[in-house]
């Protein structure tokens, strides 16, 4: 699957926060983190709470910026450490699904959806006919009009999810994007991600903290250490797609990996 | 709602009404005039529009004032975001502002400005202008940075932030600044005609104790309740219906502040 | 391994060492512009920043200051006692009696809704020009607010934990002391805090209409005469003592509820 290019390449990436008053020097939060995503893969990373997850993926986006490390987006350098103004988003090429679905309360639903295509300038036939269909996969035809509060909590992930889905980034970036919702919700909303993935294949780094979750849906996981984080395994997932996440104990092979995935993290 | 509550309102009412007209019996009229006398004074002042002309004074000054002094005031929290360090040095003269007893100010206003609207719009504007300030800028200070976050990612410009998340976001707490205000507004106006003026309600309230007229005292207070009661009802309205995208609050905290 | 602070932060920092300059400057830009507005509009219209100081340094010298501000003081501190002890026990007791709490609902909104300062004029009409309008004056607005506040936080209460206590048979007195006191007492402080500034004021603004002593009084005469120096002095030293008040209470205020989270005195 990995072409001669990767999609995205993380080569020595370290992270310190600056140290708070009184405070001599603050612990590094990642240090000499490397990994590659090829094209079109589902990468999963897993690693303990607390491990500079979030703070990993806000890098990439460049919502905030790495004291050492480079990152190249299909071959061409995006971001090095210190000093260089950071953009977010990479000029739209990366999506981010944060851990709050962070839908805007005074917009309406499909406002919400459809605020990206709109600031883009994109927001044309065929975009719009694009929104209606993932609303329509995603259950949610039929409740454009309301608030986010008046949502439930699956129905605002799945809002949170199009919403990145409808301006058709390359690389999706996702940051424990079910971990608030229970656990019947969350099996819908995964087997929703992978259906949606398999309708156009995207590049996507999901980042969890959740084992079975990580290897239900990935091509590849990822482990992280506690931190500061670094990558400590790189497990290769060959369960047969599609998969049947309700059952996902009968998958076969899948007892195996999580034994180890499982010892990888202590 | 339930017939025993009614039935108490009814009784605490009576006990009002007889506890003031024993009031005028025992001390006399001349200090408490006597309810019937109000509402007979009040429908007289009605018919011969003396008191909408006043009344549509007074509003109009605090109108004015509020619309002067807290329209700046709502937009320049949204100038100061991108700049911190004047934010910083210009924080403790708005403090120190808010600080200042406006009221105490009034005599200035009315020798610089005269007798006339001027003076009132200044004292409302003066009052008004903090009370804006202070809650727009705890609306943009609170804003929240993820949404900023994820709109950056998705494209959006430092413009579309302004306008798509700061905006809409501090615009509650701009409009709960105008509604707190606003019975300062009209308190403050009056207060400005009660130390000096020819017109509006505060100047009916102070010739009525001059000229020893207790029942037009009254009925000037009592018409600056209700409108006071009618004003807080139309901003609240007002409110609601502009926030309608967010869950139901109750609405307990105006009570805390007021005065 | 740099350290951060050469990072994107640094700039931050050397533009943070403007602030304390930027302050100074923009206070002397004040006085400047004073000062300028002095020069264009004429000494009766905006006296110049020397004279006011002159004039308060005149009234400090002469004991007129000592004299005008212990008549201030001291009709706000005696409307404080009074009308603030009122307003914080009336809570107390009509949360005894639910039911007398609803009947009185709508006259307490109506209170609610009348802006106290507009009384003035009835008190004096009732009391006189003497202090004991401006004490009744400065109790009433005083009343009000801890009592509006009191309220608030009476119906703060959570009446899970008045429940709790109930089962674990504690008698209405301890309910009041434990749960009562405790969730009001923060709703009482925030009140006095809003309540003292007021008092001041509203003392200056009592002898505003009527009076024969006081600083309000003063600036009052000040205008009649049309003495701007005297109004603009007496602005001053009321706009310094209530913001000295301030400062005191902040810190009495940061001591005593240490325990509190942040506490903000502007909710929406």
């Amino acid at each position: 699957m990995s072409s001669a290019v990767p999609m995205l390449e993380v080569k020595g990436l370290a992270k310190r926060f600056p140290p708070r008053s009184g405070q001599a020097e603050s612990p590094w939060i990642l240090a000499d983190l490397s990994f590659h995503v090829a094209d079109q893969e589902f990468l999963t990373m897993v690693g303990p709470s607390g491990a500079g997850k979030s703070t990993l993926l806000n890098i990439i986006a460049q919502v905030d910026g790495a004291n050492e490390g480079k990152i190249f987006f299909r071959g061409e350098l995006i971001e090095t450490a210190n000093g260089s103004a950071l953009h977010p988003g990479w000029n739209c090429q990366f999506g981010y699904v944060t851990q709050d679905d962070n839908l805007l309360p005074w917009r309406t639903m499909i406002d919400n959806v459809t605020l990206p295509l709109k600031l883009q300038g994109r927001f044309d036939a065929a975009a719009r006919k694009r929104v209606d269909e993932l609303l329509h996969a995603t259950h949610l035809t039929g409740f454009e009009r309301y608030y986010p509060h008046e949502l439930s909590g699956g129905m605002r992930k799945r809002a949170s999810l199009i919403r990145t889905l409808a301006y058709d980034p390359p690389i999706i970036l996702m940051d424990e994007p079910f971990s608030a919702v229970d656990a019947q919700t969350r099996t819908q909303l995964q087997q929703d991600l992978l259906r949606l993935w398999n309708l156009g294949r995207k590049t996507i780094v999901f980042v969890t903290h959740d084992i079975a979750e990580a290897i239900a849906l990935g091509d590849r996981v990822l482990v992280l250490s506690k931190s500061p984080a670094k990558i400590v395994a790189d497990h290769r997932i060959d369960i047969k797609r599609p998969r049947d996440l309700g059952n996902l104990y009968k998958l076969e092979g899948f007892g195996d990996i999580f034994e180890s995935v499982r010892r990888d993290l202590q | 709602m339930n017939p025993r509550v009614i039935v108490d309102r009814l009784v605490v009412f009576v006990l009002v009404i007889a506890g003031w007209q024993l009031c005028s019996s025992y001390f006399g009229t001349i200090w408490f005039s006597s309810p019937w006398r109000v509402l007979d004074r009040f429908i007289d002042e009605l018919r011969s529009g003396d008191l909408f002309f006043q009344a549509a004074y007074t509003l109009k000054a605090a109108l004015y004032g509020s619309l002067l002094g807290g329209i700046p005031a709502a937009l320049l929290p949204f100038a100061l975001r991108r700049r911190p360090v004047a934010g910083a040095i210009l924080d403790p003269y708005f403090v120190g502002g808010y600080g200042v007893p406006k009221l105490a100010l009034a005599p200035l206003f009315i020798l610089w400005f005269g007798v006339d609207l001027e003076p009132k719009v200044a004292l409302v504007a003066s009052i008004v202008s903090f009370l804006v300030f202070f809650s727009t800028t705890a609306g943009v200070n609170a804003v929240n940075s993820q949404y900023v976050n994820v709109a950056r990612v998705f494209g959006a410009t430092e413009r579309d932030i302004a306008r798509h998340i700061v905006w809409p976001g501090a615009i509650p707490y701009a409009f709960a600044g105008f509604r707190i205000a606003a019975p300062y507004a009209i308190g403050a106006a009056v207060v400005g005609e009660l130390i000096s003026s020819n017109r509006g309600l505060g100047f009916l309230i102070q010739s009525g104790a001059t000229d020893f007229d207790t029942t037009l005292v009254f009925v000037s207070l009592t018409t600056l309740t209700m409108i006071v009661i009618v004003v807080n009802l139309l901003v609240g309205r007002c409110e609601r219906w502009l926030l309608r995208w967010r869950p139901a609050q109750r609405g307990l905290t105006s009570k805390v502040i007021g005065a | 391994m740099t350290l951060a602070a050469t990072g994107p932060w640094s700039g931050v920092y050397t533009k943070r060492s403007l602030v304390p300059v930027g302050r100074l400057a923009v206070g002397i830009a004040l006085i400047v512009v004073w000062q300028l507005g002095t020069n264009t509009m004429g000494r009766e219209w905006l006296p110049s920043p020397l004279d006011t100081l002159a004039r308060i340094w005149q009234l400090a010298a002469s004991g007129e200051l000592a004299r005008d501000t212990l008549v201030t003081f001291g009709e706000a501190a005696a409307g404080l006692i009074l009308g603030g002890a009122a307003g914080a026990v009336l809570p107390f007791i009509l949360r005894l009696s639910p039911r007398l709490m609803t009947a009185l609902d709508p006259l307490i909104s109506a209170a609610f809704g009348m802006p106290k300062l507009a009384l003035a004029p009835l008190f004096i009409l009732w009391f006189g020009i003497g202090i004991t309008t401006k004490v009744v004056f400065v109790a009433s607005i005083v009343f009000f607010l801890l009592f509006y506040n009191g309220l608030a936080g009476i119906l703060s209460i959570d009446p899970r934990l008045v429940a709790m206590l109930r089962v674990a048979g504690a008698s209405e007195w301890v309910i009041t002391r434990e749960i009562v006191w405790n969730t009001t007492k923060p709703f009482l402080f925030s009140g006095l805090k809003i309540a003292l500034p007021r008092a001041l004021s509203g003392a200056v603004v009592g002898e505003f209409i009527a009076a024969d002593a006081g600083l309000g009084w003063y600036i009052q005469n000040a205008r009649s005469l049309n003495d701007t120096t005297g109004v603009l002095a007496g602005a001053v030293i009321v706009t310094v003592l209530v913001m000295v008040v301030n400062a005191i209470l902040q810190r009495v205020q940061a001591r005593s509820l240490a325990w509190r989270p942040i506490a903000r005195d502007m909710t929406v």
